[in-house]
């Protein structure tokens, strides 16, 4: 109970941190970064003791999943902000208005094909009658306490220790996307538990006698089937691994029961799935990793020059990681990479021709290999993506190597010091390496004024079409553009979709922009003055006045659709909505 | 069935959660009853069946449950896209009590007569001071969630006016809507001046909105013989009444169809 009276006071200043940020006082981040580790130290330093049981160990990994999950949902208590999460609301909200899926999204058209996610949320949208937002918040939670639990339960039957386990859940925890990105309401964050599970299963199914080995075969059929429909990358994932584990058998000749006919399974469903539902899937990796791949080669050979680390490609950023979180977070990585050298020892020493283990281990050693990416401009994001996977293999091989650390022998009390400095530094670290620095906090996104609550100027303009032109189509830029998918349920299109980020920012009207626009069936352009407004991540929140945070287009990006006569049905400031049928 | 205590009540628990979500009026109500029937209920009964006679150990059984309830309602949306009628309130409830129906059957006949003195849930009694601090951890995590879901003053912030037009239905002759909305950090006083057409006087509402207030007016437009009939509206600030703060036009077509 002490445990989760720390995770409570440590939930308190998250919460109190990011409420000072949203009255907009800029405070230090060092309150919050101390609720994070008060909710994640105690209770994940308990998990990994040696005298604890079972029962405990299981609630102490719900604590420990939930808890850090919560710090999301305070971040942001009243609608989505991160850049995909309207994208999906947006899906579910049509799933429940058209009731049916593979509605088309225009922001991202490859999620229809997917619509697992969406599925799933109508459930509990279509019982309660609750907001995708509300729906959304809970599924992830649950998705959430799977993916921990699965984690446990795969580590513990790998390795034979509820100890190590524990510490695996705990260092998976300092995965770069494990605090924001792994939570946000999205479809890899319902694959990814599903896909964890499933290998939790398999595994759980070689150790059982051969009568009840059976009984494992459902689960896992039903969880792969739900990956497959729910996220491309996870299901391509969960194929590879299968079909890894299944070379590793042969390989190592181990008894086991069949994992054939599960690998064969998810190939032949994924692939399917691909023909049949998704076959927009092509179009959208394929650019994106052959760019990786190419970037990569460049920047290797050093035709490019590298990406800077600590460096968003947004020109919206307002303040750079300072030396402190740098320090910090490479020291995480360094730290991962000792743990890692401890424990592949022990691995290859006691579990080599265990296929699992060595496959998660193959797994942790390409994990540094995805490193290197980070320094390539267009692979970053690919390598940062593919670590959420990989570092399921490191948590184990991390874990084994931090059992060496605090075993018993000399200078106890000062290696378990060591270990209690470093399991924090891992968590923070891994936190400011997959977020950007100045949005850890959350922005002021809705306020009260006089008594009154009041939100900011983009989620007015999509409140505002929502309620009144819920049926038109609109062009606009990225955060404005999700804002009107979720929460003015509305159809809005962005970036380079029909060039609009360029219509949008250039000074003068060309000749081609409004025609483009129409012969898609766009009826109204969001002009946005605020530079912000392509940050999906940073452009939801209220515009603070002297501060750096949003500079302004020119006046002219706005007016020059006045040039021609549109109708100019909303003025909010920096944000005029144009219709593109013109008067006379 | 009669029994298997635990799958009777998943059974009966389904249905009561079913009839609350979907014919109970307050919101509230229907979210309590949809989450076990959505998260809960499915997964318990599909872990039972996949178990049968066999008794999975607490962590196994948790994440039975949880893989299983998930990957339900994955599906579960997938089967209902194509069912007449689609994904509704009616039928999420009639698949997932179906669900559960079936799987708790195939759980009591896979379990036959072994029965259930395993399935009690033995929950210890706690101590005093755990229950204190547990009570304590709860008040303070909802302490954290009142302070996150409260929305704060955050007088930086820039604070600002929109002005819309939109044409109004035309049932009581052809007209526009023109609405105001304060998201200011006070109260403001405004001038909004409204030209219906270019031949006709203008029309003066002035206006006091606090913060959160919004205002919406119909004006009644003549329409020009031929072409598109201009609309303007601009709307100033008491405190410069010169400058326009902001301005809409739209153009009503000789014959209005609505907005």
């Amino acid at each position: 109970m002490v445990l989760a009276l720390c995770a409570a006071l440590g939930l308190l200043l998250c919460a109190y941190a990011n409420a000072l940020s949203r009255e907009a006082r800029d405070p230090s981040q060092l309150i919050y970064w101390a609720g994070v580790l008060l909710v994640a130290l105690p209770t994940g330093i308990r998990m990994g003791m040696r005298d604890v049981s079972l029962r405990e160990r299981l609630v102490l990994i719900a604590l420990f999943g939930i808890s850090l999950y919560a710090i999301k949902v305070i971040r942001d208590p009243f609608l989505f902000t991160f850049p995909d999460e309207p994208i999906h609301a947006y899906n579910a909200d049509r799933a429940i208005s058209q009731h049916g899926l593979f509605n088309e999204n225009p922001v991202l058209p490859v999620t229809s094909g997917y619509p697992g996610l969406a599925g799933a949320t109508s459930a509990l949208m279509a019982l309660s009658g609750v907001s995708s937002f509300v729906a959304g918040i809970f599924l992830i939670g649950v998705a959430r306490l799977l993916l921990v639990v699965g984690l446990f339960v795969l580590f513990n039957r790998i390795s034979g220790s509820a100890r190590v386990a524990g510490l695996g859940v705990f260092f998976y925890a300092g995965s770069s996307n494990f605090l924001y990105w792994g939570v946000q309401y999205s479809y890899e964050s319902l694959s990814l538990p599903l896909l964890v599970a499933v290998l939790a299963a398999l595994a759980e199914r070689e150790a059982v006698d051969t009568r009840s080995i059976a009984d494992w075969t459902v689960p896992i059929v039903l969880g792969i089937a739900a990956v497959v429909i729910t996220h491309h990358l996870t299901s391509y994932a969960l194929v590879v691994i299968l079909v890894a584990l299944m070379v590793g058998y042969r390989i190592w000749r181990t008894p086991h029961p069949r994992v054939w006919p599960f690998a064969a399974f998810a190939l032949v469903a994924a692939a399917g799935w691909l023909v049949v539902a998704a076959s927009s899937t092509v179009g959208y990796l394929g650019p994106v990793l052959s760019e990786a791949f190419t970037s990569t080669l460049h920047t290797v050979s050093g035709e490019a020059a590298p990406r800077t680390l600590f460096q968003s490609s947004s020109s919206s950023v307002i303040g750079e990681t300072p030396w402190l979180g740098r320090l910090v977070t490479l020291g995480a990585v360094a730290l991962v990479g000792v743990g890692y050298l401890l424990g592949i020892r022990q691995v290859w020493r006691e579990r080599r021709s265990q296929p699992f283990a060595a496959v998660l281990a193959i797994g942790a050693t390409a994990f540094f290999g995805t490193l290197v990416l980070r320094f390539a401009p267009k692979a970053w994001e690919t390598g940062n993506r593919a670590s959420e996977f990989l570092f399921i293999g490191v948590a184990l091989v991390v874990a084994q190597g931090a059992l060496v650390l605090v075993r018993r022998g000399r200078r106890l009390a000062t290696r378990r010091v060591a270990f209690v400095l470093a399991t924090g530094v891992i968590i923070v670290g891994g936190a400011i390496a997959g977020w950007q620095w100045d949005a850890q906090l959350a922005q002021p996104t809705r306020i009260t004024a006089d008594g009154a609550d009041v939100e900011s100027e983009p989620i007015a303009v999509a409140r505002w079409i929502g309620d009144n032109l819920p049926a038109a189509e609109f062009a606009a830029p990225d955060a404005d553009a999700r804002m009107i998918l979720a929460p003015g349920e509305a159809n809005a299109r962005t970036g380079d979709t029909l060039d609009i980020k360029a219509i949008l920012e250039e000074t003068s009207l060309s000749g081609w922009m409004l025609p483009a626009l129409r012969e898609h069936h766009v009826g109204f352009i969001v002009a946005d003055r605020r530079k912000v407004a392509t940050d999906a991540v940073r452009g939801t929140a209220f515009t603070i006045p002297g501060s750096e945070s949003h500079p302004l287009l020119p006046a002219e990006a706005n007016e020059k659709f006045t040039a021609v006569p549109l109708s100019r049905v909303y003025d909010g400031g920096d944000i005029v909505v144009f219709g593109l049928k013109e008067g006379p | 069935m009669r029994a298997h205590r635990d799958l009777w009540l998943a059974c009966l628990a389904a249905v009561a959660c079913a009839l609350a979500a979907a014919l109970v009026p307050w919101q509230v109500v229907r979210l309590l009853a949809a989450l076990p029937l959505a998260f809960l209920l499915p997964g318990y009964a599909f872990a039972a069946a996949t178990s049968g006679p066999r008794r999975p150990g607490l962590a196994q059984r948790v994440l039975l449950v949880l893989l299983c309830g998930l990957s339900v309602l994955c599906l579960g949306g997938l089967v209902l896209n194509f069912v007449p009628g689609g994904i509704r309130t009616l039928s999420w409830a009639l698949l997932l009590v179906l669900v559960v129906f079936v799987a708790a059957w195939v759980a009591a006949v896979r379990r036959g007569d072994e029965d259930r003195e395993r399935r009690v849930w033995r929950i210890s009694r706690p101590r005093a001071v755990d229950l204190v601090v547990g009570v304590l951890a709860i008040a303070i995590a909802a302490g954290a969630l009142v302070l996150a879901y409260t929305p704060l003053p955050a007088t930086r912030a820039a604070g600002f006016t929109s002005l819309w037009m939109l044409p109004a239905r035309p049932a009581a002759g052809p007209a526009v809507k023109v609405g105001v909305i304060s998201s200011e950090q006070q109260a403001e006083r405004y001038l909004l001046v409204v030209h219906p057409d270019p031949s006709a006087r203008p029309r003066y509402f002035p206006l006091t909105l606090r913060p959160g207030e919004r205002r919406t007016i119909r004006v009644p437009v003549t329409l020009a013989a031929e072409g598109p009939t201009r609309v303007a509206a601009v709307l100033h600030r008491e405190a410069d009444p010169h400058v326009p703060y902001r301005h809409v036009v739209t153009w009503l077509p000789p014959e209005v169809e609505g907005g």
